[in-house]
């Protein structure tokens, strides 16, 4: 069952009840709030995800709270919880949504390691994996979101998970946050995106949510291996360009990225190891969408 | 004996998991569930991993629970590693200069081999040293590139004077908290610690110049870390560590108990002894008997006793991930107190709470220590 087929009634009594529990991909997640804002917002944005079965585990329980400062007494503040603790600080009710997307990213980085965490956003075409590992800042929310309106599927624009013995990829598509400027981008690139409203002032600047295609919901529990590495960086002006990328650099861009590297140790030394001999590496410099996805598309065309 | 106060749901999906982990696999989704959760607030995640590894149970159980469990258990090694690490950079540090070390807690448990160190997670590195031996240490590590917390002037002075322990050293690099003590308890407090016969007793490791304290003190400096040193909130690790520790040792050196026993009397640390004998027996089942605390001197009375057997296990089990109980909030705050009282004299104690209650409110505005007094 999806969320799409529930009455707003019957998802607000679940949110503000035992929680609303979803799969958002390897894991199974567990929402609650209270907050009419945040129940209208969340569901929209979440209509395609399905319920967990119900005798399944649920691996992250998260909560939004209302809080009372008492510096603030008359501030309307909210909170994430997870599991009754509480990683960050209070922000403003018009918050709610960012700071439960950032709550959950930093749930499943901290608790994870299992499986290898890059720092990368991931996207599927024929059938095999294209990872799009950045740092911070450098667009790859962006680009994913417009690869996804173009024909690929969308694993994660943050977590590229994989298994590493089997070097499996799994889809972990959730809302992803467009910063600044890349919002007024995908506006007038992806008319047909569904955005959620827009949250100023945020630690990040200004955040607008943009939905994974129910496509890349819909087929979340397939996972499939890797064959492409690309670094984009996006730089004004710039023609596109999408040279090799040595194996060695790609392996270090890689490893240093990854949220996990370290703990996993030798697993995950041979897990990249693996992963960057069976894939092509490329750095890609770009400035205008179309360019990009051209080439993307002649990469990955087989 | 008497049963726990309550033993709600979630405390006994924990506790008979502790118990008898061979359980485990007969634990329905919905138990997994809710277990996960309440022993991740307790840091149990990674002790029941490897208890689970170590009987091959991890392939019989729901397969998300497993996962969880694994991830714990790799986290748990990896931050082992990092503390062993910086024992190693220690040493280097102190290189030549003679100093004996003698290493606590986690780190201990971990040299020695013990039971209860797989899938332990510690972050911190904990090392008891002579008095005079301190201000050498300090000022090697801070050559060497350790630096202190910035600290207020208030905790500043509170490290130096009634605590025992400096305040945390730890490298930038590595961000592991090194502890320095030179005794197990607070100077200012009740239970007067006689710093010296720990060392004088301890015993060496592989490493040269690194000890730990000998078992019967291992299993003594645990007992005072519950119940003289610490509140007890969501401390159920700790007493397994006893639990675990004293089965280890009562099996493998004959008349271990009755040594224990007899240290603690002739130490004056026998009541923290006698509470970690009834309480791991009370809430882990314990095998060991109930004649062994009544051989212990100065017990704790009916009603102090009474008070104890209410409170401590509310305080001692992570309280539930969603609904927190009232009434284990209220025997956690008189923990509190209590830990605060046996540590500091009243009219220490006083000024101290007002001064914490007060940050409570204004969390950015420490009073320097010039009008604090």
């Amino acid at each position: 069952m999806k969320v799409a087929q529930l009455s707003l009634n019957e998802f607000s009594s679940l949110l503000g009840g035992c929680g609303l529990r979803i799969k958002i991909g390897p894991f199974n997640l567990s929402v609650q709030t209270r907050l009419p804002s945040l129940v209208h917002q969340l569901h929209l944005m979440y209509a395609h995800y399905s319920l967990v079965d119900k005798h399944e585990i649920v691996e992250f329980h998260v909560r939004i709270v209302s809080r009372r400062s008492i510096r603030q007494p008359f501030a309307r503040l909210v909170q994430f919880e997870v599991d009754g603790r509480t990683p960050f600080p209070p922000v403003p009710l018009e918050q709610a949504l960012s700071t439960l997307e950032w709550g959950i990213n930093l749930v499943i980085a901290v608790r994870i390691n299992h499986l290898l965490l890059f720092h990368s956003a991931a996207v599927e075409r024929n059938g095999q994996v294209l990872l799009l590992p950045a740092w911070p800042g450098s667009g790859k929310t962006t680009l994913s979101a417009m690869l996804m309106h173009r024909g690929y599927r969308l694993f994660s624009d943050e977590f590229g998970l994989m298994e590493p013995q089997l070097g499996e990829f799994y889809p972990l598509p959730r809302l992803m946050p467009l910063k600044n400027q890349s919002i007024n981008v995908i506006r007038n690139y992806l008319p047909e995106a569904v955005l959620g409203p827009e949250i100023p002032g945020t630690l990040k600047g200004t955040v607008v949510h943009i939905c994974p295609t129910q496509e890349s919901i819909d087929r979340l529990e397939e996972t499939v291996e890797a064959r492409w590495i690309v670094f984009p960086k996006w730089v004004a002006g710039a023609a596109v360009q999408l040279e090799p990328l040595p194996q060695s650099e790609a392996f270090l861009l890689l490893a240093t990225n990854a949220f996990n590297y370290e703990a996993l140790g030798e697993i995950a030394f041979n897990a990249v190891t693996n992963l960057v001999r069976g894939c092509e590496c490329r750095r890609l410099v770009y400035s205008d969408f179309d360019d990009a996805l051209t080439v993307l598309n002649e990469l990955t065309d087989g | 004996m008497v049963k726990p106060a309550i033993e709600s749901k979630h405390h006994s999906v924990l506790l008979a998991a502790i118990r008898q982990p061979a359980t485990l696999v007969n634990y329905s989704n919905a138990q997994w569930e809710l277990l996960l959760r309440v022993a991740r607030r307790g840091k149990l995640l990674g002790y029941l991993a490897a208890q689970l590894e170590l009987d091959k149970l991890l392939d019989k159980i729901p397969l998300r629970a497993a996962n969880l469990l694994r991830s714990s258990l790799i986290q748990a090694r990896k931050q082992q590693q990092v503390v062993s690490w910086e024992l190693n950079r220690l040493l280097w540090a102190l290189n030549n200069q003679n100093i004996p070390l003698i290493v606590l807690k986690g780190m201990a448990y971990q040299l020695l081999d013990l039971p209860n160190a797989a899938g332990r997670i510690f972050a911190d590195l904990d090392l008891l040293v002579a008095k005079e031996d301190l201000e050498q240490i300090e000022s090697a590590l801070l050559k060497k590139g350790w630096q202190h917390h910035a600290l207020t002037d208030y905790d500043e002075h509170y490290y130096r004077k009634w605590s025992h322990e400096i305040p945390a050293l730890l490298h930038p690099e590595r961000g592991v908290e090194v502890d320095i003590h030179h005794t197990l308890s607070s100077p200012l407090g009740k239970l007067k610690i006689d710093a010296l016969s720990f060392r004088a007793a301890a015993i060496r490791t592989k490493e040269a110049g690194v000890y730990t304290l000998n078992p019967v003190d291992l299993l003594l400096h645990c007992a005072i870390n519950l119940f003289q040193n610490n509140e007890l909130a969501d401390d159920l690790r700790h007493l397994l560590d006893f639990n675990e520790m004293l089965l280890f040792f009562s099996e493998k050196q004959s008349f271990f108990q009755q040594k224990l026993v007899r240290r603690a009397n002739q130490l004056k640390l026998s009541r923290p002894l006698f509470y970690s004998l009834y309480f791991s027996r009370l809430l882990l089942h314990s095998p060991v008997s109930d004649q062994l605390e009544k051989k212990l001197k100065y017990q704790p009375n009916w009603l102090v006793l009474g008070m104890m057997h209410y409170c401590v296990p509310l305080a001692l089990l992570p309280q539930h991930p969603e609904h927190s109980s009232k009434r284990a909030t209220f025997a956690r705050l008189l923990l509190y107190l209590r830990s605060h009282w046996l540590r500091m004299p009243l009219y220490r104690l006083l000024p101290h709470l007002v001064y914490k209650s007060y940050l409570v409110i204004f969390p950015n505005k420490p009073i320097p220590r010039g009008q604090n007094g």
